[in-house]
């Protein structure tokens, strides 16, 4: 995919298109908002990775411009990391998600193949989400492996759906407290782990194709091979 | 100083209301000299009436000699009328006036040489005699010049006095306001604690001073806030940061092969990540307690929040052997910012599930008294000495036997921040025999 990097510290954009390179990527740089701008406005990127604090002109404004202008490149906003505020401005103002800095590689790749594909699955129109002979009923909320119907709690229905919704792409664990449960802060105990290993228990015991995959060091994966 | 007293505030005030004041005098003055001019002309009239009255009364009874006689005595009298006249056809036969052609009525005459301006009456009191009675109008111009240099006199000693109050009323307001700026320089200059003096008239400069004041406290405890935790990550982070030097140079020189290399680096990418946490936190603290976050408040049902909480940590708490109970079946509303509320109510929870030990029972509470809805986070664990309950709430206090668990001593600052914020108080309940935190909030009506 095309991506245009925003971001005027040049250590951390070239450590950025690095990782961005390495999985396949074909990445421009601007270096401040302006630039930025004039860039995105092309409108020929797959994605736009946008430093919150830019010269010129600053990324949430940045966003805000090309929104206003009618132009709907998902962009994954890099905010600063105690920014409380951040969040709700990045997505009112227009961004498709957020990642606080400072971030570990793997997860900024998991977010920009996320916001890259949001757009293909129709997110409000499915009724149905299917993988494998794994299947959610979404409007009346039921969930079968095979023959077998599935019973989940709620939690554990929300955290299938979003693993679903992003099938054969990583997932990370901060995605997880994020989407799933609400939580915008770094918990003490394990509890994704838990609520993933509860859900493997339901989901994935006793069938002899695992779905649910931990991919060390950045998450999980949904995926039938 | 002199000028500046023109400039002032209490100045201009009081030039206001001086002018209103000279502007009310002029009006009363007219009034008042318009007035009497009309009065002593009336009363003149009356007088030269109520002689001729008695001429004519004279003239009656004994003819024209008693009415001569009359005429004389009145002009004898101190304070009588001044100009008299009794003619019979052309001939004058009393007064001090000369002859006339006779005028009945109210007369007046312009000045001449002989006398001024004259006002009075005339009549006939038999058929060819004619008697008149008059005075000056001097007399009433004398007057009005008198009550006009009383008035003068009055108008000037009181512009006087409003001048004389205007300077004082604005040297004392002067001296307040100037008291406030020296205060206010006081504390660009550096000195933090200035205030500014109350008179404790509670008078309308005195509760802006309050105000002011309130304010700067308010200024002062942010800054020492901010000033603290400079002071704590200063020396919080030097620690890790010298455990992570330690390592990397130890790596230097032990690491043999590639797999050694990876292990090390992945260590010290945890000690990084552990720094980095220590520090999001430490800002996320200052930020809460900086307040902004208020203006951003919704009601939050803390109901339907805290069974979330529930659903969260309860398989936590089962996969690290606890037992999570909730008991909050009563509807409550607050005012509050939701994010904020779960983190609080998070770190009372994981708290409590990685200080006790396996089989501990913890109990998430929500009751409700009359104003107040009070959420308690309770454990039947190994609890904490009474005396160690304040230190508690202080950022990156960590207990001797808490060391060997996962986190950072800000739990807790945290949780005090977050309920400072929405105007809670958490507390420690130290008759519970294991650990209890009662956050107890203000109800939204």
């Amino acid at each position: 995919m095309r991506l245009l990097l925003i971001e005027d510290d040049r250590e951390t954009a070239g450590h950025v298109v690095h990782a961005l390179q390495g999985q396949g990527h074909e990445v421009d740089t601007a270096h401040d908002g302006v630039d930025g701008l004039a860039r995105a406005r092309s409108g020929e990127y797959a994605a736009l990775v946008v430093d919150r604090m830019l010269p010129g002109l600053d990324g949430l404004g940045l966003v805000k411009r090309l929104r206003s202008d009618g132009v709907r490149t998902p962009v994954l906003l890099l905010t600063t990391m105690s920014g409380l505020d951040d969040r709700v401005e990045g997505l009112e103002g227009g961004a498709d998600d957020y990642l606080a800095k400072p971030f570990a590689v793997s997860e900024l790749l998991a977010r920009v193949n996320a916001i890259t594909r949001r757009g293909a699955l129709a997110d409000s129109e499915t009724t149905r989400l299917r993988i494998a002979d794994l299947e959610m009923d979404l409007i009346r909320r039921t969930t079968s492996r095979g023959a077998k119907l599935v019973d989940l709690q709620p939690q554990e229905f929300r955290l299938l759906e979003f693993l679903l919704r992003n099938a054969g792409r990583v997932v990370t664990r901060t995605m997880l407290l994020e989407n799933v449960w609400d939580l915008h802060f770094d918990p003490r105990t394990n509890i994704v782990e838990t609520h993933v290993s509860r859900l493997r228990a339901k989901i994935d015991r006793g069938h002899a194709v695992e779905l649910i995959h931990t991919v060390r060091g950045s998450g999980y994966i949904l995926r039938a091979d | 100083m002199r000028t500046r007293i023109f400039h002032s505030e209490g100045f201009r005030l009081s030039a206001i209301f001086a002018g209103a004041f000279v502007l009310s005098m002029l009006a009363m003055g007219v009034v008042v000299l318009l007035q009497t001019g009309q009065a002593l002309r009336d009363q003149i009239v009356q007088s030269s009436r109520s002689d001729i009255a008695a001429i004519q009364r004279g003239y009656a009874s004994e003819g024209l000699h008693e009415a001569r006689e009359v005429v004389e005595q009145l002009m004898g009298a101190p304070g009588g009328s001044d100009f008299f006249l009794l003619q019979k056809g052309v001939t004058r036969i009393a007064g001090n006036l000369p002859t006339m052609s006779p005028q009945a009525g109210i007369v007046h005459f312009p000045a001449t040489a002989n006398h001024g301006e004259i006002l009075g009456a005339g009549a006939w009191i038999a058929p060819d005699v004619y008697a008149l009675s008059g005075s000056s109008v001097d007399r009433v111009h004398e007057t009005q010049s008198h009550i006009l240099r009383i008035l003068l006199w009055l108008f000037a000693g009181s512009l006087l006095l409003a001048v004389l109050g205007g300077i004082l009323v604005s040297r004392s307001f002067l001296r307040r306001t100037d008291a406030m700026a020296r205060a206010c320089r006081a504390i660009m200059d550096g000195d933090l604690r200035a205030r500014i003096p109350v008179r404790g008239t509670r008078d309308e400069l005195d509760r802006l001073a309050g105000t002011i004041n309130e304010m700067l406290d308010r200024i002062a405890a942010l800054m020492e806030n901010i000033g603290q935790v400079t002071n704590d990550i200063a020396h919080d982070l030097r620690t890790p940061v010298t455990h992570l030097r330690q390592r990397l140079e130890r790596a230097k020189t032990e690491c043999i092969d590639s797999a050694d290399y990876e292990h090390a680096l992945d260590a010290a990418i945890e000690k990084t990540d552990e720094i980095l946490t220590l520090f999001a936190a430490l800002l996320r603290i200052v930020q809460i307690e900086g307040g902004s976050r208020r203006a951003a408040f919704a009601p939050v049902e803390l109901n339907p929040l805290l069974h979330h909480m529930r659903d969260l940590f309860a398989p936590v708490a089962e996969a690290a052997s606890h037992h999570l109970r909730i008991d909050a079946e009563s509807r409550a509303a607050i005012r509050g910012d939701r994010a904020l509320l779960v983190q609080l109510f998070s770190n009372l929870i994981e708290n409590a599930i990685i200080h006790t030990p396996q089989g501990t029972r913890i109990a998430i509470v929500l009751a409700l008294s009359q104003d107040r809805v009070i959420v308690t986070i309770s454990d039947d664990g190994p609890g904490v000495p009474p005396e160690e309950h304040n230190k508690l709430f202080q950022r990156l206090y960590r207990r001797e036997a808490s060391r060997a668990h996962p986190g950072h001593g800000l739990g807790l600052a945290m949780v005090s921040a977050i309920a400072d914020l929405h105007g809670a108080q958490a507390t420690i309940d130290s008759r519970h025999s294991g650990f209890a935190i009662h956050v107890s909030f203000p109800i939204t009506s």
